[in-house]
């Protein structure tokens, strides 16, 4: 008995006239070798997609429309930015927690003193007002971390973390900026009080540099636990510096310089 | 919404991307951004941060040859086609049975144009649910049930309320897929999409 093989779906999909037949009765009945080769077997064609969105759309719709995933979203549009390589360098924002687990003691670089990041508070009732204050650690490609000062420059290799200290706990939104480009969210984290890494729901958050060169910097936008603004507002705001008339409580602000080119090969991942 | 609407919503916002409007691919973005998740996720050994890494690649990807897409229509079967594949590749680099330079190619946007008509995948869908329904009463049948059905709990949530390990939940839920493929492609060479 024929099953399913890599010469056999060739043959189906130029629609070879004996194997389509012979395959059209065969697989009548539940055939477990037959199966397990196309468990295994990307395609013929777009028939895995085909049979994913089958399943995926038999559970009921949800009464609310989807939200746009701003930070998911703004990851892709960082990863169209970067050249198309053989294999994708996925944007490594995120997950560098395993060179930073000891790192126990940074002294934090004041970028702005707090009375002059705050914003202007809304009046919403039993939120306090929060003090953020950020800096920053360049992680380099052997896993040595050095702490950055305001100003300073960065290799395109380095992997930057963010360690904050906040009075209360809240959000930030993290953007950067490229030269005269306009703000671009790298995403929306929690805030503890106290001092500690910048993080995620995955873990800590580190921005890559690669592929930058030139001026760059950070904000880290500090507001109230559930007070947060579109991010679009944000951006605006930090566009034109009018942000005193935002709910927003703290900005902390990082400028660096990155020095492209350095010439090594990314680590795949 | 219903799913024929969605489907038809979705293939507008397609073809306004595939016109170089920008909005347009945040809307896609929104509105696909679940299913995609919610696939990659399904694959046991990728932990949230790879997961992440293959949501971003598939869009990546799938953003950049969309102006050489021949069917809008495809759109949703060619996203998810790129996501598994992503999400293989990566379990393969992971457990070192792919090296890093190679990796299952994509379907070429060029050629992704078989699709059922829309009124055909609501009847494949009913042909899935008949599917669902004739597996004999066991863990294959709640699992699967649970997780495409019901459709609320991840994964691991299954697993946890089945008290079993993720993986034999992802595995129950290739093989019910690896059947409803095998039914799929035998309607394929009846002709059905032809």
């Amino acid at each position: 008995m024929r099953h399913l093989d890599t010469e056999a779906l060739r043959a189906l999909t130029t629609g070879e006239p004996e194997t389509v037949a012979y395959f059209r009765e065969h697989l009548a009945h539940p055939c477990e070798a037959c199966m397990d080769f196309l468990a295994k077997t990307p395609g013929p064609g777009l028939l895995d997609g085909q049979v994913d969105a089958l399943l995926l759309h038999l559970a009921p719709a949800r009464q609310e429309a989807p939200r746009l995933d701003e930070v998911g979203y703004a990851r892709v549009r960082r990863g169209l930015r970067e050249p198309a390589r053989p294999w994708s360098r996925v944007a490594a924002a995120l997950a560098v927690a395993a060179g930073l687990a000891g790192l126990v003691v940074l002294t934090r670089a004041q970028v702005r003193p707090p009375s002059e990041v705050k914003g202007a508070w809304d009046g919403v009732k039993g939120v306090g007002t929060l003090a953020l204050e950020t800096s920053v650690v360049a992680r380099e490609p052997d896993g040595h971390l050095r702490r950055m000062d305001p100003g300073g420059s960065a290799s395109d290799q380095d992997v930057l973390v963010l360690r904050y200290h906040a009075t209360e706990a809240g959000e930030a939104l993290l953007f950067q900026r490229r030269a005269d480009a306009e703000p671009e969210l790298l995403g929306r984290f929690p805030l503890s009080a106290g001092t500690h890494e910048l993080e995620g729901p995955q873990g800590l958050v580190g921005i890559s540099l690669e592929g930058e060169s030139g001026p760059l910097t950070l904000w880290l936008v500090g507001f109230p636990s559930a007070q947060v603004p579109p991010p679009e507002e944000v951006r605006e705001a930090l566009t034109h510096g009018d942000m005193g008339e935002r709910p927003v409580l703290a900005i902390t602000r990082f400028d660096l310089h990155v020095r492209g080119g350095t010439g090594q090969n990314p680590s795949p991942r | 919404m219903s799913r024929l609407g969605s489907s038809r919503e979705l293939m507008e916002w397609v073809v306004r991307a595939m016109r170089g409007e920008a909005p347009a691919f945040s809307e896609i973005y929104r509105r696909t951004r679940p299913q995609v998740a919610r696939l990659t996720a399904g694959f046991a050994p990728l932990d949230a941060d790879e997961v992440e890494d293959v949501i971003q690649e598939t869009y990546v990807r799938a953003f950049r040859a969309l102006p050489r897409l021949k069917e809008p229509a495809a759109f949703e079967a060619w996203l998810l086609s790129i996501a598994r594949n992503r999400a293989r590749t990566r379990l393969e680099r992971k457990g070192q049975k792919r090296r890093m330079d190679e990796e299952i190619s994509d379907p070429q946007p060029e050629t992704a144009s078989v699709v059922p008509e829309a009124l055909q995948l609501e009847r494949d869908m009913a042909v899935v649910r008949q599917l669902i329904a004739e597996l004999p009463e066991g863990e294959e049948k709640k699992t699967v049930y649970l997780f495409y059905v019901e459709g609320q709990l991840s994964a691991r949530e299954i697993a946890e309320q089945l008290g079993v390990g993720k993986s034999a939940v992802t595995m129950r839920l290739e093989r019910f897929r690896a059947r409803i493929k095998q039914e799929l492609l035998r309607r394929v060479l009846a002709g059905r999409w032809e």
